[in-house]
């Protein structure tokens, strides 16, 4: 009786339901970003002359300061993965690296070299290359070897250290090792389900996908990009200098020291040398790691890397990398330093 | 986050970026002068990128393409955080490093790497126009060469514990997070307000042992004049 009841109900209200031509009027106004305009006028013309605070505007500096740095270079990076995607044939690809993995990896590494950007391009890049079927081994070769070894940041790094050649040919050597080292690994030890390989739409090839692609790729990569910076801001207001250069005088200590602080400061590769250079107290390897692991593992990186290809896949990557880099530094260092 | 607020979110950044860079000089707060045009051209994708999916969505072309594609970009709702940077731009209007970060970094070495070239001599009758980084390297590497001869540095003003006072300038070589901090104690003057612009004139005093004890103390500088200037155009050196 009540089961007839609730479908005669029901049967009334599907007389109500317009039919399928229907359509409802185009009033999608996008209310949550109307809001956040109001807040931005509102923050502006009546918060904007109270928040004077010292301390607060020093890390919204820094924050400001790492995304401004970094947003040409993942529009740039953005801007050739969609290039990738959008107009390279798939086939390219298959002919250009070797089958095997284990040959695809080094290959990958070296041509690393040939793209002047630091690793907030480098991320989108690689995603967009195993979007295409690049072995993922190969894509993260060339995602670890990118930021350090092309001409930009060597240049810089020859800048920095000015009669010290051998930092180049160190940071060169090591970056490469680190690169090729960590492809290897995942191509002998990884496994597919650990890495989300970022997906494409549909209709792949042409300007339409090109902007679909770029936009997407944009707003993803941005967003985690900003929790990096976020991180990376804070750490460096909250953590004093003095607890960093104290640590100076410890050999084996100061490799560690000197490789966590480049993950925590997330500086620009571009940038990390002159940095590297000012931390006069440490031990040349110790600057080495700095240079090697930095623009492998860094915390706005450790974001883009969670974003692009998952969880499960930087809480393995991640680590390895950052002691790959710390050995093969203090070996190189040792070797050439 | 629905396909005509993704496209206003990429508008509302790149704006944010063209804002700083294109039309007003802020950006040198943050990053180097020579990084304008690629932030200007990033800028510029991103308005263009945004606005063409903006208009797209309002003449409601792509309604099939829209369905496909809820699917498939699911949940890029870590992009409003994309938001954030721009609120922090508008709302604290973040100015370029000061006092508070020069005396966070007081800890930290204070000298900078070592010339190539070796430091040219000084006049002896006239004042030199130095920058900061150059008399603290002077002083840390040859502080003999500073003897006898006045100076003129360009920073702003920090205070420091009991009544000690110091003139500061961020050195930075990419973007804000990187920036070093050269302060010099400055005696015989008093102190302007903190984090104002100055020019002060003086001359190196040389520590009794000749040499300044490694990454521990400011040098230090006899003021015989300080001018209250304008923040220059390039905060960082």
């Amino acid at each position: 009786m009540s089961d007839r009841a609730l479908v005669s109900r029901a049967d009334e209200h599907d007389d109500l339901i317009p039919p399928p031509t229907w359509r409802p009027p185009k009033s999608r106004l996008p209310w949550p970003f109307v809001a956040l305009i109001g807040l931005l006028l509102a923050g502006r013309f009546w918060l904007a002359p109270y928040v004077q605070w010292p301390a607060l505007q020093t890390w919204a500096t820094i924050f400001v300061a790492i995304c401004v740095q970094a947003l040409p270079f993942l529009v740039f990076g953005v801007a050739l993965s969609a290039v990738i995607t959008a107009f390279v044939p798939a086939a390219f690809w298959t002919r250009a690296l070797p089958r095997h993995p284990a040959m695809a990896v080094p290959i990958a590494g070296v041509a690393g070299a040939v793209l002047p950007g630091c690793e907030c391009a480098s991320v989108p890049v690689a995603g967009g290359l195993m979007a295409r079927g690049v072995t993922p081994a190969a894509a993260l070769a060339f995602l670890l070897a990118s930021p350090a070894i092309n001409p930009v940041v060597l240049v810089a790094t020859a800048v920095a250290f000015p009669g010290r050649p051998v930092m180049v040919v160190a940071r060169f050597t090591a970056s490469l090792a680190v690169a090729v080292l960590a492809g290897w690994t995942w191509a002998r030890f990884g496994r597919s389900e650990w890495l989300r390989i970022p997906s494409r739409p549909a209709n792949t090839s042409g300007w339409a996908a090109f902007g679909e692609v770029m936009l997407h790729d944009l707003l993803h990569a941005g967003g985690f990009l900003v929790v990096g910076g976020l991180t990376a801001a804070t750490l460096n207001v909250v953590i004093p200098q003095s607890w960093i250069t104290g640590l100076a005088g410890v050999p084996w200590l100061s490799v560690l020291t000197l490789a966590l602080l480049a993950v925590i400061l997330s500086i620009c590769s571009e940038a990390d040398a002159f940095v590297a250079a000012s931390l006069t107290p440490f031990p040349m390897t110790a600057k080495l790691a700095f240079l090697v692991v930095g623009p492998m593992v860094d915390l706005k990186l450790i974001a883009l890397q969670v974003g692009t290809f998952g969880r499960r896949f930087a809480t393995r990557f991640v680590p390895l990398t950052f002691v790959l880099g710390v050995l093969v530094s203090t070996v190189v260092g040792q070797a050439l330093l | 986050m629905n396909r005509l607020t993704q496209g206003l979110v990429i508008t509302l950044v790149g704006g944010a970026a063209l804002r700083i860079s294109l039309f007003s000089t802020t950006y040198t707060n943050y990053v180097k002068p020579g990084f304008r045009p690629y932030l200007v051209a990033a800028g510029i994708c991103m308005v263009v990128l945004g606005a063409i999916r903006v208009l797209g969505e309002w003449r409601g072309a792509g309604s099939a393409a829209s369905d496909h594609d809820r699917e498939h970009q699911h949940g890029p709702s870590v992009a409003w955080l994309l938001c954030l940077p721009v609120l922090a731009i508008f709302v604290i209007a973040p100015p370029a490093l000061g006092a508070y970060a020069a005396g966070r970094a007081a800890g930290r070495s204070v000298a900078p790497p070592a010339p190539v070239e070796p430091y040219f001599p000084l006049a002896a009758d006239k004042v030199t126009d130095m920058t900061m980084g150059e008399f603290v390297g002077r002083a840390w590497g040859e502080p003999t060469s500073l003897r006898g001869h006045r100076v003129r540095l360009t920073g702003f003003v920090a205070a420091g514990d009991k009544g000690v006072w110091y003139v500061g300038r961020m050195q930075m070589a990419c973007c804000a997070a990187d920036a070093i901090a050269f302060t010099v104690r400055v005696q015989g003057a008093a102190r302007p307000p903190v984090n104002t612009w100055i020019k002060v004139t003086g001359s190196f005093i040389l520590p009794k042992t000749g040499k300044l004890p490694k990454g521990t103390v400011a040098p230090e500088l006899a003021a015989d004049d300080v001018e209250s200037v304008a923040e220059p155009a390039d905060p960082y050196e």
